[in-house]
């Protein structure tokens, strides 16, 4: 059976096993695009993963002035959490501290939906007894006051628990260069597609790990299988011309989202084709037995 | 399916209860069973039929042609659905109405929009005194919903309103946003003396500063206010003609009773 491949890129037949999460998306406003995108990349900040950071949350796009509610520039911003009171506790902290700290800035809900998240109608109590509430066309917005006027914030954002955490790529390559730039330039084009964030750091995740360890009380650790260095002595799952492997985590609002910025993702690698020195394009699963949602490479790119 | 229009055929000889015509009281009646519905305010007994010429028989979309400022009650307690208005109204016009829409040509009475509770009201005219305000044995004004005024409103605008949003575009008279709870009036042109009297919460914008400022007001200076854009930007939406900044001297009061009111005065 001749091997699936892109310019030369070889597309491994397996599978990204994803997990359902809960999300939500809200819409951060300020005087300047300069700000809005401090105070989207500061609540963003730390929010690499669950294991950890409590969300994982990233930019989804940058909005033009005619786009937000109150007609200035504007960033949107999607969060997600293994449960709602996780995602409720983390959308509280992160906008109480990075938003309505953060000079000029507003916040509004990004995301319609039965079920509801506590924004404004939480974080209106820093107002301590002078805040205002405003209903306008329906919805509820609280005016906080602060020592540079008033903070804008909508009473509630709406919540999915369709979310798909965990969809993924793992690139593997010749040199270390060649893979760097391929999945740089795969999160340039998969930022482009909506609902969806990569949430580690510029997109990439370097130290892609594997569930459980020697050691006790150690969750996650290391992807041995994976470690170039490692070839020699465990059960590798790397070529020995493999020089650095590079991971690009994708969660989204829908699963199809994530589909579709996997598809994008693995074109945008292999435009480079085998000469740039990337070789495979692969997937990490756990065998298929523990999320629900499988994306096949082989499917994703037909 | 057309409107059911009711055209105004005889000059009414005395007040005029129209609030059993919406589409949710005129739903499943026959054209008969329409004209028979009494609306008649004194001893001498009057029907719709009396007074009225009905054409068309979509119940949900109502036109009313004609009407004169003795037709009291025009889509009182409106539910849903459309009242189209070509002429003036009387008194408690969409009065305590709960939602759907009512647009008028002409001006109206007293209590127009008076309790209202949802819905959306047009009026191309002026409206009479306690327009969204305290109906007669009420106790709040407005609690939401939108009226537009497109003239001038008269005293009492939006008395004890406690939410929603009323736009005036030719000024009001005196008391204007009394004894408001909550919600917003946003007043273009001039407005009578007393503005904000007895505010408790709630904001009053206004294109102009009113002649005699209540003294139990105190400044904040002139501020930006980011909720006037979300504000502007939803009122254009809905299709109103108001065009504003978002920089506006902010007086908070009134201080005679809980004072976390505002008093908005557009830079």
């Amino acid at each position: 059976m001749s091997k699936l491949k892109i310019k030369g890129v070889e597309i491994v037949e397996t599978f990204a096993e994803a997990f359902p999460m809960v999300g939500t998306r809200i819409i951060i406003t300020a005087p300047s695009r300069e700000w809005a995108l401090i105070a989207a990349r500061t609540m963003t900040g730390f929010a690499t993963s669950v294991i950890a950071c409590g969300v994982e949350a990233g930019i989804e796009r940058e909005l033009k002035p005619d786009e937000t509610l109150d007609g200035r520039p504007g960033v949107a911003v999607l969060l997600f959490a293994m449960d709602t009171g996780k995602l409720q506790k983390q959308l509280l902290n992160r906008v109480g501290q990075c938003v309505l700290t953060s000079p000029g800035s507003a916040c509004f809900a990004g995301l319609e939906g039965e079920k509801k998240l506590k924004l404004g109608s939480a974080l209106r109590f820093f107002g301590d007894g002078w805040q205002m509430s405003k209903v306008i066309g329906g919805r509820r917005f609280w005016r906080v006051p602060v020592m540079d006027g008033e903070f804008v914030c909508e009473d509630k954002t709406g919540l999915t628990k369709k979310a798909v955490g965990g969809g993924n790529l793992l690139v593997l390559g010749r040199s270390y260069g060649s893979v760097l730039a391929a999945c740089t330039r795969a999160v340039k084009a998969m930022a482009e597609v909506p609902e969806v964030i990569t949430p580690f750091p510029g997109g990439i995740v370097r130290s892609g790990s594997k569930v459980g360890s020697k050691y006790k009380g150690q969750i996650a650790s290391t992807n041995h299988a994976y470690c170039p260095t490692l070839k020699a002595v465990v059960d590798t799952a790397l070529p020995l011309e493999v020089e650095a492997v590079m991971e690009i985590v994708i969660d989204g609002l829908t699963a199809p989202a994530i589909a579709k910025a996997m598809r994008v993702g693995i074109h945008a690698i292999a435009a480079g084709g085998a000469a740039e020195g990337v070789t495979q394009i692969s997937a990490g699963n756990y065998g298929g037995n523990l999320g629900p949602h499988h994306f096949h490479l082989k499917e994703i790119i037909a | 399916m057309t409107a059911l229009t009711f055209k105004l055929a005889t000059k009414p000889n005395q007040r005029l209860d129209l609030s059993p015509l919406t589409p949710q009281r005129l739903a499943g009646l026959s054209p008969s069973e329409i004209e028979a519905l009494p609306i008649g305010t004194s001893r001498e007994p009057v029907t719709v039929g009396d007074i009225f010429k009905l054409k068309g028989n979509d119940a949900a979309k109502l036109r009313l042609v004609g009407t004169d400022a003795r037709c009291d009650r025009i889509g009182q307690d409106l539910a849903e659905g459309e009242i189209d208005v070509d002429g003036d109204a009387g008194a408690y016009l969409g009065a305590a109405m709960r939602g759907g829409e009512i647009r008028l040509s002409g001006s109206a009475g007293p209590f127009a929009g008076g309790g209202m509770k949802g819905g959306a009201i047009e009026i191309a005219g002026d409206v009479g005194e306690r327009a969204g305000g305290v109906v007669v044995g009420e106790t709040f004004g407005m609690r939401g919903g939108r009226l537009s005024i497109g003239g001038k409103a008269g005293p009492m605008l939006g008395e004890r309103m406690r939410r929603g949003l009323v736009v005036v575009q030719g000024g009001a008279g005196d008391y204007a946003g009394a004894r408001m709870i909550a919600g917003t009036l946003l007043i273009k042109g001039r407005v009578g003396r007393w503005a904000g009297y007895g505010l408790r919460r709630g904001s009053l914008i206004l294109s102009k500063e009113p002649k005699d400022l209540l003294p139990t007001f105190g400044d904040s200076g002139v501020l930006d206010f980011n909720w006037l854009r979300v504000l502007e930007r939803n009122l254009h939406a809905t299709g109103a003609h108001v065009k504003f900044r978002s920089r506006a001297r902010r007086l908070m009061g009134d201080m005679a009773v809980l004072g976390k009111g505002e008093m908005l005065i557009l830079a």
